[in-house]
């Protein structure tokens, strides 16, 4: 249950965590979507080895959905969403 | 690594590998003879002797193909075969890709119904979507399941590596015979795991970006970019624009010329497709798809206009960003960028890696068994999965043998549907069998049948065809992969039976997980049991 969990939660974080990235860096996201999506799958896999570490498994995935949500809000101070090429 | 937490990482490795144990197994075991995708094409056309009337050329085909079909004027793919051009498009009446050969249309240009196997691309669909059919629907279920087995199978190999780096050396040498039956297969996992770790690597990160493409795509529209995404992977990954007809016609340039006209401009390329986007539209366009040999990101595009006035070139240095990164990612996966050599050695590792995943789960399976005492649920997943990879072992093997044997029956025209029906028999009669019978009798039996039935498969064609089975060059090298196939689990065979013979089997390869043959003890804790009552003596 708590790796199934983790794995889903860590979908949409690895994938803000990449959009956040983008936002960071100095060169049009659009430029390199491709490398995006093969780091994001990357990360996830990392974010699910993440889940086991902890002793107790209700922190972690609380910390899991917290994240997600801080990274949703940031993203939101981001021009990202609705940009187009 | 603190002892509470890799048992921790042990436990994500075991329930990852668990969860995608047997679904890689598929993929990988399906994927081994897929390397071989083009040559198994070839492979899997009858041979009747010399044809009674040459085929019509490129030419003569698309002329045929876009005067009879309106939706192939539209976009169309042409596969150049100096013997037997094909050409794909996408037919809205049946609401399919179809396909037709230049030696599918009579002396009258009328397309005949020619049965043809489809063994090349069953096995293909094995490997990237467990055979599941795709009904249309906007997502691949069969491919997106995949991504996520990936994803999963990428987490094991991360975990894996953390629980064996601080003893990686150690454990490189140690496939001893000694020691129970299961320390052989632990050994064994190990080895397997530490030797082809870049390999898997490889294929779990760009498996699962391939496979989870549509929906990561959709999410990141929906929590990242917005909307305008989808127009933008559309923009980056497209060699060109769709056609925007004005309704001006122009006659097509003869392919020979258009395949001229692509080396002029790319003078390496090796043309493996060409995509014609509307055929006889002065608005049209022509993609001519290849590899430029000697790069990773060897894919290559050559787009010309129906003048053979060249649009776009997309070459190894020649390329935007996105395009440089994708190509990798298909090439390290497939193996198509370093020649035969490279092939074969991910035809090896593609075998070596069926062979992991076994071994993980048959660990798994004794290592439950252990914990927790005799339980159900630890046989059913043995029998479980040693009736999956005997099923999809042998029924490959008779879909090969079906493939071959049919179109010289009357029963010709069910080839393609055969293929696919003989293995999904196989595979239901042999799981149910394995439920039922001993492990250890069952693999024994598998272990004997499989062999010769992928020796089986090259003496069929022999039979049927004579000598084209060894003197065409693909038949050649399927024929002989599919002999070295049948040497593996000859191997296989003997070090089991040699297991079996130096070493007693854990009591759920016998069936006797049952209250009279209580809890199979580790060897730690046999160790800490003598121990135990040694002191207390």
């Amino acid at each position: 249950m708590r790796y199934a969990l983790g794995t889903v939660l860590s979908l949409p974080l690895s994938l803000m965590l990449i959009g956040l990235l983008a936002a960071a860096l100095p060169m049009p996201w659009q430029e390199w979507l491709v490398l995006q999506l093969v780091a994001a799958v990357l990360l996830w896999m990392l974010l699910v080895l993440l889940v086991a570490l902890p002793a107790k498994a209700k922190p972690i995935l609380v910390a899991l959905g917290v994240a997600n949500l801080a990274a949703w809000l940031a993203l939101q101070a981001t021009p990202l969403y609705g940009v187009g090429a | 690594m603190k002892g509470e937490r890799l048992r921790r990482m042990v436990d994500l490795h075991a329930w990852v590998g668990m969860v995608s144990g047997l679904a890689l197994f598929v993929a990988f075991f399906a994927g081994a003879i897929n390397v071989f995708h083009h040559e198994l094409h070839h492979w899997q056309e009858a041979h009747y002797g010399e044809p009674a009337s040459v085929p019509m050329g490129m030419d003569g085909l698309l002329e045929q193909v876009t005067g009879q079909y309106p939706d192939a004027r539209k976009r169309l793919y042409l596969l150049p075969d100096a013997e037997d051009p094909g050409v794909m498009w996408f037919e809205s009446s049946e609401g399919d890709w179809v396909t037709a050969h230049a030696t599918d249309f009579n002396a009258e240009g009328v397309r005949e119904d020619v049965p043809r196997s489809a063994l090349a691309d069953f096995i293909n669909e094995l490997h990237f979507a467990l055979g599941i059919p795709n009904p249309g629907w906007p997502i691949n279920i069969g491919m997106t399941f995949m991504g996520l087995i990936s994803v999963m199978y990428g987490v094991a190999l991360f975990s894996g590596l953390l629980i064996h780096w601080p003893k990686i050396r150690k454990e490189f040498f140690a496939l001893k015979h000694e020691g129970n039956m299961r320390r052989y297969w632990k050994n064994l996992h190990n080895v397997i795991g530490i030797i082809s770790f870049p390999f898997h690597l490889i294929m779990s990160v760009t498996g699962a970006a391939m496979g989870m493409f549509t929906v990561v795509a959709v999410l990141l529209g929906a929590l990242v970019f917005g909307p305008q995404l989808r127009g933008v992977i559309t923009e980056e990954t497209e060699v060109w624009p769709a056609v925007d007809s004005q309704g001006d016609t122009v006659t097509m340039p003869l392919m020979e010329d258009v395949l001229s006209a692509a080396r002029n401009e790319l003078p390496d390329l090796t043309v493996d497709w060409l995509e014609i986007r509307g055929y006889g539209d002065a608005a049209g366009w022509i993609d001519v798809a290849g590899s430029v040999p000697g790069y990773l990101g060897h894919h290559a595009h050559v787009v010309l206009d129906p003048t053979l006035g060249p649009l776009r070139v997309i070459a190894p240095e020649q390329r935007s960003f996105n395009f440089a990164s994708l190509s990798p990612v298909y090439s390290l996966h497939f193996g198509d960028y370093g020649g035969l050599l490279v092939k074969l050695l991910y035809f090896a590792l593609g075998l070596l890696g069926s062979l992991l995943f076994v071994s993980g789960n048959i660990l798994w399976c004794e290592r439950r068994s252990d914990r927790t005492g005799p339980g159900r649920s630890s046989a059913f997943l043995l029998r479980l999965t040693l009736g999956v990879c005997a099923g999809v072992v042998i029924g490959i093997a008779f879909s090969f043998l079906a493939s071959k044997l049919l179109p010289h029956t009357p029963l010709a025209g069910l080839v393609a549907v055969a293929e696919r029906g003989v293995f999904a028999v196989i595979l239901v009669l042999l799981v149910a069998w394995s439920l039922r019978a001993s492990p250890l009798r069952f693999s024994s039996q598998m272990l004997r049948m499989a062999p010769f039935c992928y020796l089986a498969i090259p003496l069929l064609q022999t039979v049927l065809e004579g000598s084209h089975a060894w003197l065409e060059a693909d038949n050649r090298l399927v024929n002989l992969l599919l002999l070295a196939v049948a040497a593996c689990l000859w191997v296989v065979r003997r070090q089991f039976r040699k297991r079996i013979r130096q070493a007693e089997p854990h009591p759920l390869w016998v069936g006797k997980v049952s209250g009279d043959n209580p809890k199979h003890l580790t060897e730690t804790e046999r160790e800490a049991g003598t121990v135990a009552s040694d002191s207390a003596s």
